[in-house]
């Protein structure tokens, strides 16, 4: 009795578990029933007809408006419409089931271009592309392991813009001593990683540069409250330049770093992926910079490269760079904003490499 | 001395704890006081939701909800606190939020008899669902939470800036641990409500009124859920995101289980668990040992299996826990 009693329980627990992670996604403030909400501009012509150029999205989790990859994907969808006089439209996913019956609704009406949203959407891209051959896609940060003839992976160097924002951060550092906060260990957020120790070297030789993963898979990337407890341990032993890269983990730490004593004097933290400064406001204490991916400009360079027939399929390499310094900008000591510089531009030109390589 | 022997084990563990700490803290002062850090600011939330979790099943009503009573409550008090400008109103609201779904639990299992663990899961879901729903990003605390230092226990070398020195709710949760320990084994309403939750028709003959005493406690412990709400997105943190509790609810249940259901032993299961994630971090940070990350990583999980493995058949769960009470139905 007692041990059927006990089973039971447990496989309630587990049960439970399960469950909340399946309801973790029902949530979405413009979610309709089902797929998710659409929006964007009002369709007019008829997707599958010659003339009208049709560009559909499928977010990643999360709103358009989430001032991170969604929307700046968006953004480039709407700046190439402008150019192009495409007709644009969007669905918000509110589940991760729901990728491929969003990306149905689009393939069904016959839109000429779909972008999905993000590393976890690339296996639900690749087989929609598969079944529709007419269609172009565009993946941002999905990286294309084999080639589809009709799919674009947008991808970034991550590790070049790593490498310029620990490349400051080596600049900053008086303890010598310089932390990084990050998500899962998967390939982007491993390249910033490299790149960030690597610049961080390149800039001072003798400092020190902690590598600090997520130990759990499934909430890497949202859970803040273990990144500033990550962010404190480190803060204690010394470290006063921290790179939160890690999706809403990395903003815990940005914002554990904005707490501490000397925050913006004499401790610094940097974002990632997008200009921070705009999206986690309570880092603005000690928020010098982000390490960004121009999501933006190459969505909307892929888009008007399929409009005009000539997007091939594989990986198309975006480009990174830093944020705006905003409050920062007249603290930062001049010759080190000039240094800065040279590194950003002589990583793009490629007089500059990083040197990281994933294995 | 009968305190002492009652609680041989106990205490020799602790015992040994301290002495450890203290020969690690003279090898290296910083790297220990902030790994012991780490430990504490992990297992606060823990702490608080595994003393949840044995208040009901002290009394016999099974909680996993915990997990949705310390979203819901951390969800209210962040938004509470920046929309009103009060971080003392947020604190209030999110606990009080961890009442109310704690008395959502307590009157459908305990008077309306649902099945305790759909109960949970209903709690789970609706938390989750609705949080998810009405989260808006771009909000930020009026101010950052204040810390606290306890004269005199403040100033005890390693332990003291850890443990006494914090914010409100980390120490409410020291405070919350002796007067659960306290009023569980050394008072009348704890004998009465450990008898409810092994017998509770002997308990009901004696005269005591199960079904209050049971709303009652499972009502009451979801402060302590509200606490552990509010402690993640007001102290722990400064924000609120979606799926904001990471399974801390669910780990905490494994926490009471090591603890024995026992408030003082949850406390340092939970700081072991802590250590133990503070020690992975650690030891990606420091690099001694140069092994993949992925490994490192694995050491709380495998830790956890060890000791749960071990634990398993020495501990045993409140005879009445998840069995609904019906007076006279013996």
């Amino acid at each position: 009795m007692k041990l059927a009693r006990t089973t039971a329980a447990l496989s309630g627990v587990v049960l439970a578990a399960t469950l909340a992670a399946c309801g973790g996604s029902t949530g979405n403030p413009n979610a309709g029933g089902g797929g998710g909400a659409t929006g964007g501009a009002a369709p007019a012509g008829d997707c599958s007809s010659a003339e009208v150029f049709c560009v559909g999205m499928v977010t990643d989790m999360g709103s358009v408006d989430d001032k991170s990859f969604n929307q700046s994907a968006w953004e480039g969808i709407e700046a190439a419409a402008k150019q192009s006089g495409a007709q644009t439209k969007y669905i918000q996913t509110t589940d991760t089931k729901d990728y491929a019956s969003n990306l149905k609704q689009f393939t069904d009406k016959k839109y000429d271009v779909i972008v999905t949203v993000g590393y976890v959407m690339a296996e639900a891209t690749t087989t929609a592309a598969t079944a529709n051959p007419q269609t172009k896609f565009i993946g941002v940060d999905q990286a294309q392991a084999k080639v589809t003839d009709n799919v674009a992976g947008l991808v970034f160097p991550e590790d070049q813009a790593g490498y310029s924002a620990g490349y400051l951060a080596g600049l900053m550092t008086k303890t010598n001593k310089v932390a990084q906060v990050l998500g899962m260990q998967i390939p982007p957020v491993e390249k910033y990683a490299k790149g960030f120790e690597a610049g961080a070297k390149a800039a001072n030789s003798t400092s020190n540069v902690s590598i600090v993963y997520h130990p759990a898979g499934d909430n890497a990337f949202s859970d803040p409250v273990w990144g500033a407890n990550a962010a404190k341990q480190q803060l204690a032993q010394g470290a006063d330049v921290v790179f939160g890269a890690g999706g809403k983990t990395g903003n815990g730490a940005l914002g554990e770093v904005a707490k501490a004593k000397g925050a913006g004097t004499s401790t610094y933290c940097i974002g990632v992926d997008t200009d921070q400064w705009l999206t986690v406001p309570e880092a603005h204490p000690c928020l010098v910079t982000s390490a960004t991916k121009l999501i933006s400009k190459g969505t909307s360079e892929l888009i008007m490269q399929a409009k005009d027939g000539k997007m091939k399929g594989g990986d198309f390499t975006g480009d990174v760079g830093l944020a705006p310094f905003h409050d920062f900008d007249a603290k930062l000591p001049p010759d080190v904003k000039t240094k800065v510089g040279a590194v950003v531009k002589g990583l793009s030109d490629g007089s500059i490499k990083t040197g990281v390589t994933l294995g | 001395m009968g305190f002492v022997r009652a609680n041989r084990t106990g205490l020799a563990v602790a015992l040994a704890v301290v002495v450890a700490a203290y020969v690690a803290y003279a090898v290296d002062g910083t790297l220990t006081s902030s790994l012991l850090g780490f430990a504490w600011s992990f297992a606060v939330p823990l702490v608080l939701a595994a003393l949840v979790g044995v208040l009901g099943e002290r009394s016999g009503v099974i909680n996993i909800g915990i997990e949705g009573q310390m979203l819901g409550s951390a969800f209210v008090a962040f938004f509470a606190a920046a929309l009103s400008g009060s971080m003392l109103l947020g604190a209030l609201a999110g606990m009080g939020t961890g009442l109310l779904l704690g008395a959502f639990l307590a009157w459908t299992t305990v008077k309306w008899r649902m099945d305790q663990i759909i109960a949970g899961v209903v709690l789970n879901i609706v938390a989750t669902g609705l949080t998810s729903f009405f989260y808006v990003q771009g909000f930020t605390l009026p101010q950052v939470m204040p810390s606290i230092e306890v004269p005199l226990l403040s100033s005890i070398p390693l332990f003291g800036p850890v443990f006494f020195t914090g914010g409100p709710f980390s120490l409410f949760a020291i405070v919350a641990v002796l007067v659960i320990w306290f009023g569980l084994f050394h008072t009348r309403w704890g004998l009465r409500t450990r008898a409810v939750g092994e017998h509770p028709h002997a308990a009901d003959t004696a005269g005591v009124d199960v079904v209050r005493l049971r709303l009652l406690n499972v009502t009451l412990a979801g402060l302590l859920a509200g606490a552990a709400g509010a402690y993640l997105s007001m102290e722990a943190s400064s924000t609120f995101e979606r799926g904001f509790t990471a399974g801390r609810g669910f780990l905490a249940l494994a926490i009471m289980i090591f603890g024995a259901w026992h408030p003082g032993k949850a406390m340092l299961a939970a700081l072991f668990f802590g250590l133990m994630s503070g020690a992975a971090a650690q030891l990606q940070a420091s690099r001694v040992v140069d092994i993949p990350e992925q490994f490192v990583n694995l050491l709380p999980y495998v830790l956890t299996l060890v000791v749960l493995a071990v634990a398993a058949g020495r501990v045993r769960p409140p005879a009445a826990a998840g069995e609904p009470f019906v007076k006279g139905d013996a």
